[in-house]
């Protein structure tokens, strides 16, 4: 005869066994008499305690129900800062996808922009985009990148912008970016997921 | 065993989101569908009618303050009793200063002057018996043989892993053969 299976019988009883751990419990009990009796008295204890009167004389539902929404405190509001704080965790990738479709724009507008200056057709596309009277300081400095109206960080930017570094740097700037974009997002989706799940979990006190 | 019909489970998840956007009704509405459950685990846990109501309603008072960090993850049935539970257990701590358990009242009948002496004194030695119980084991067995949850629920509601749940539920039924053993052998 195999070992009995007295620590698995309240798991039995309650049907809470799955799998190879019920077959097991079950061929036991088909062989072993001492096992099927305890088995018996766990029934006859479930059914000892159900013989224990219910609460008698407890207030009416509804009036229970009146009384507890009597006894409500009022909810205390949460600080601005923290609705604030709530809000903008909530509009994270919304601002996350504002950064990609900026980058994807700039990089095309860059190219564009500095093409065209290249091929010496920037200032009749500009003058005609912006009268005479409203081309700022920022216009003036961006037709003349070969004078001195940049300085050298900035003429090495442009210059890496518009491939002048070569392609692969200009395509490695662009993917760094998104991938940073990318693994901001998986992080906000990440901690979206164990935000909604954990609270749960507290012990409420 | 619960016999009360389950919730439409819409139903309850709007309830609920009104109530944590403030809706005093919604949770009123609440309170009346888990009423009967919440007031027999508190009842079961101290064998205290009176006690029981208010403890009752305390936890339901600490459920509206905490519903905002309530997620519909696990069902609110369980979360509430889970709450229940605690309150139960700081009511009888309190009560345990001032009033030894085994002179509390008899619980009144429900089954008239025609019940025999014999039923109600068993009742009142089963009673007696699971009030002996530590309040750890006697929240798994009155969960499992009264509110007849599963033992996944039941690890839910307490925040306590299954292999505690089987392992507290076994002393508590082991212990009550041995408390009730007359009573089980006139069966």
């Amino acid at each position: 005869m195999t070992e009995h299976v007295t620590v698995w019988l309240g798991a039995y009883h309650d049907g809470e066994l799955r799998g190879l751990r019920l077959r097991q419990v079950e061929a036991h009990l088909a062989h072993c008499a001492t096992c099927r009796t305890e088995l018996e008295r766990l029934g006859a204890l479930t059914a000892l305690l159900q013989e224990s009167p219910a609460a008698a004389g407890l207030t009416p539902p509804e009036r229970f129900v009146a009384q507890v929404k009597l006894r409500l405190p009022r909810r205390p509001e949460r600080p601005a800062t923290q609705r604030a704080l709530e809000t903008g965790w909530r509009l994270a990738p919304l601002g996350l996808l504002g950064a990609w479709a900026f980058i994807q724009a700039m990089f095309i507008v860059a190219g564009v922009v500095l093409v065209a200056l290249r091929m010496g057709l920037g200032g009749e596309v500009i003058a005609g985009l912006f009268p005479a009277s409203q081309q700022g300081a920022w216009l003036t400095d961006a037709f003349t990148l070969s004078d001195a109206g940049l300085n050298d960080i900035g003429r090495s930017a442009l210059w890496l912008l518009s491939g002048g570094g070569g392609l692969g740097w200009t395509l490695t700037l662009h993917l760094v970016l998104l991938v940073v974009i990318g693994l901001l997002y998986w992080s906000w989706l990440a901690s979206w997921v164990v935000r909604t799940r954990i609270p749960g979990q507290q012990r409420i006190r | 065993m619960d016999s009360r019909p389950a919730l439409p489970a819409e139903t309850e998840l709007r309830l609920i989101t009104l109530a944590q956007q403030g809706d005093r009704r919604a949770f009123g509405e609440l309170v009346r569908r888990h009423r009967e459950g919440v007031v027999n685990v508190v009842y079961r846990m101290c064998e205290d009618a009176n006690l029981a109501e208010d403890a009752a309603q305390e936890a339901f008072i600490r459920a509206w303050q905490h519903l905002p960090s309530y997620r519909p993850r696990s069902p609110f049935r369980n979360w509430v009793y889970r709450i229940a539970t605690n309150v139960a257990l700081d009511a009888l701590r309190r009560e345990r200063e001032t009033v030894n358990v085994d002179m509390l009242p008899p619980v009144a009948s429900q089954d008239g002057p025609e019940a025999t002496v014999e039923g109600k004194e068993r009742g009142e030695q089963v009673r007696q018996a699971v009030l002996a119980l530590p309040p750890a084991s006697r929240a798994v067995l009155v969960l499992r043989e009264y509110e007849g949850l599963s033992y996944r629920e039941i690890a839910d509601t307490l925040g306590i892993p299954i292999g505690t749940v089987m392992s507290r539920l076994n002393y508590a039924r082991n212990r009550l053969r041995e408390l009730l053993a007359p009573c089980l052998e006139a069966l």
